[in-house]
């Protein structure tokens, strides 16, 4: 062990004669290390707070939606082009175990509260949101009372986002006010905390009817049913029986049974969501691993450079009594010096670039988020950049070893 | 008395290119413990190369070349690197110091390669340079010493693990003659107090004057003999 501490001391005298050299080489490790930690651990934060968001659902749910579920369904359901019409609806209430139906209309509106009037988004809820669809709300969005209270069905009552609270106008929105929207006027009584982005935040909420009777859309139609299902339901076979139903509906009343709406569990989304953060991780470390990569070539590139600048010095140390593996061992050493320091500041900056996001997504909803940087992320980090460092500095170390003692001194004479 | 080294009709020969050259022509050369040999020759003649191959440092491409009875030829290269390190030191004509070290470092670094305790290594290279008159200087790097005190750091490398020889190749090859003449005086001091077996080579004849025993050398042959005693030994 002695001896592997002078080969340290005489390793460190090596990188310090090469200062510069070192540290260029020494950033580019710490370039690999801080992509791999830092994305990793804002991806991983990305992925338990989805986790934990889905986790509302109770795994519980069925989304039914119209239009196929792809990208441009997406955007129709989202743009409203599509519904469920009435019957749609009552096909999916009829169906066994369901339990419950809140049915979902958005839009854009412009809503005028004292002299300003600003474009916000309109929910329309369907199903006696407030009495029965409360539980849905609460599980599925997370919805809670910043202020106020819940409106009342029938009543001319709307809860508002807190982002039209706070910030749309001018002046701060207060519960019990009065609002008019499309030329109707609605008393505020609620305000609800924060659903985590700011879209979420820009809703006025009301009851389907009212919303119906504002934007003059069809009768009990919606762009969205999310159904409880009742306990101890098989929620594959009532998404089945919804579909089944909900295609014999349309059948009966267009006369053919192409499905042009979608049923989806909470599982599949979380599935679904699951997957697509696996390959983004996937790619992440892909990329961060190309960065490590070019990181370990560089650190090759000066062990290589090492080795010819000092093939006297090695020929000395030979002639002096130096084994090969003496040889081996002192260049490793500098090459995993190297790699390890490199895997520290990569790792320091790379935590610190996540926490940083993360401080910044606190203040700004958009970005909210927390990163994980656990403690397995770490040492994965050190010991990755450790590990390159030792592959990237054996080849020139195998090559330090084999010069013949008398030809590496006869060298540069 | 058993030769440090044996060297049984030595050849080497160098392929430059398309060209054969032959740098040594069946050398026999026998070295006993206690002789200080100077090995003169010119130019070309051969000398480094019989001296890296008496060193070890270089394998003969025919012929034999044994240390301390041991035919060097069956050592692994780590084995051979040991044995060297324990049994032969060396000063050479650019010193080969190792520049990121200081003076007590480089003298501690063939001990090192042995594993020899860190006490006492720093005791014996200090003891070492105070010997070779640099005890103000030990914690000097090579580039704040002259040649030669580059010189005098090198001899106390080259006797720090107490080797039985210690070969020189033109150790004041590149110092004044003030400096040149320190350094003979260095190692006929060492010779006679440590008992060691010294071999010099050189072209210098005035370098030569410190040994009683001269090896000539030209063209890769031993040609002339100033031997006094029957320390050194050669064929035919």
């Amino acid at each position: 062990m002695g001896k592997i501490k002078e080969y340290f001391k005489i390793a460190i005298r090596n990188l310090r004669t090469r200062s510069l050299r070192s540290w260029l080489t020494i950033l580019g490790v710490v370039i690999g290390v801080f992509l791999i930690v830092g994305l990793l651990s804002l991806s991983e934060g990305i992925k338990a707070t989805i986790n934990e968001q889905l986790k509302g659902l109770g795994g519980e749910m069925i989304f039914i939606m119209p239009g196929e579920m792809s990208a441009t369904g997406m955007m129709g359901m989202m743009m409203g082009g599509e519904k469920l019409e009435k019957a749609d609806i009552t096909a999916i209430e009829k169906t066994k175990d369901v339990d419950e139906v809140l049915t979902m209309s958005y839009s854009s509106s412009v809503m005028r509260y004292k002299d300003e009037g600003k474009t916000v988004f309109l929910g329309g809820l369907g199903g006696q949101p407030w009495e029965k669809g409360a539980e849905i709300l609460k599980r599925f969005q997370g919805w809670s009372l910043n202020e106020g209270r819940w409106p009342i069905s029938g009543k001319r009552e709307v809860i508002i986002g807190i982002q039209i609270a706070n910030e749309i106008f001018k002046e701060k929105v207060k519960v019990g006010t009065q609002t008019t929207i499309q030329g109707r006027r609605f008393e505020i009584v609620g305000i609800l905390n924060s659903l985590g982005s700011k879209t979420d935040d820009s809703f006025v909420y009301l009851d389907m009817d009212l919303y119906q009777s504002i934007t003059g859309g069809g009768k009990g139609s919606a762009q969205i049913a999310i159904v409880k299902i009742k306990e101890g339901a098989s929620l594959n076979r009532v998404a089945e029986n919804i579909k089944e139903n909900l295609q014999e509906t349309r059948k009966r009343k267009t006369g053919t049974d192409e499905a042009d709406f979608s049923v989806i569990t909470s599982d599949k989304i979380t599935k679904i969501t699951g997957d697509i953060l696996a390959i983004i991780q996937f790619a992440i470390v892909i990329f961060a691993s190309i960065a490590i990569l070019v990181g370990g070539i560089g650190i090759m590139n000066t062990m290589f450079t090492s080795v010819r600048e000092r093939t006297r010095e090695i020929g000395i140390m030979k002639a002096i009594g130096a084994k090969n593996s003496t040889i081996l061992i002192i260049f490793l050493i500098e090459a995993s010096i190297i790699g390890l320091i490199g895997g520290l500041g990569g790792t320091i900056l790379g935590a610190g670039m996540a926490k940083l996001i993360e401080t910044y997504g606190q203040v700004h909803p958009v970005f909210y988020f927390s990163a994980s940087i656990s403690p397995a992320l770490i040492a994965f980090g050190l010991f990755f950049s450790f590990f390159v460092g030792c592959l990237a500095g054996f080849l020139p170390a195998k090559r330090a070893t084999m010069l013949k003692p008398v030809e590496a001194l006869r060298r540069y004479e | 008395m058993k030769p440090i080294i044996k060297l049984e009709n030595v050849w080497k020969t160098y392929q430059l290119g398309k060209v054969e050259l032959v740098a040594l022509k069946g050398i026999n050369l026998e070295i006993t413990p206690g002789a200080f040999v100077t090995i003169m020759g010119a130019s070309g003649s051969g000398k480094s190369t019989l001296l890296n191959i008496i060193g070890c440092l270089d394998i003969p491409t025919k012929g034999k070349v044994f240390l301390r009875g041991q035919d060097v030829s069956l050592l692994s290269e780590d084995k051979l690197s040991q044995i060297r390190g324990k049994t032969i030191g060396f000063v050479f004509q650019e010193f080969n110091l190792l520049p990121n070290l200081n003076a007590l470092e480089n003298v501690e670094l063939p001990m090192i390669f042995q594993e020899v305790s860190q006490t006492f290594r720093e005791k014996k290279a200090k003891e070492l340079l105070i010997s070779v008159g640099l005890g103000k200087r030990i914690f000097h790097q090579p580039a704040e010493l002259s040649a030669g005190e580059r010189q005098r750091v090198a001899i106390a490398r080259s006797f720090a693990n107490d080797p039985e020889l210690v070969i020189a190749d033109e150790p004041t090859g590149n110092l004044d003659s003030v400096s040149g003449k320190k350094i003979m005086e260095i190692l006929t001091d060492f010779h006679k107090k440590r008992g060691k077996t010294i071999i010099v080579v050189t072209h210098d004849p005035n370098i030569a004057k410190y040994s009683k025993e001269i090896v000539n050398i030209k063209d890769g042959q031993i040609i002339h003999n100033h031997f006094q005693t029957e320390k050194v030994l050669w064929g035919k």
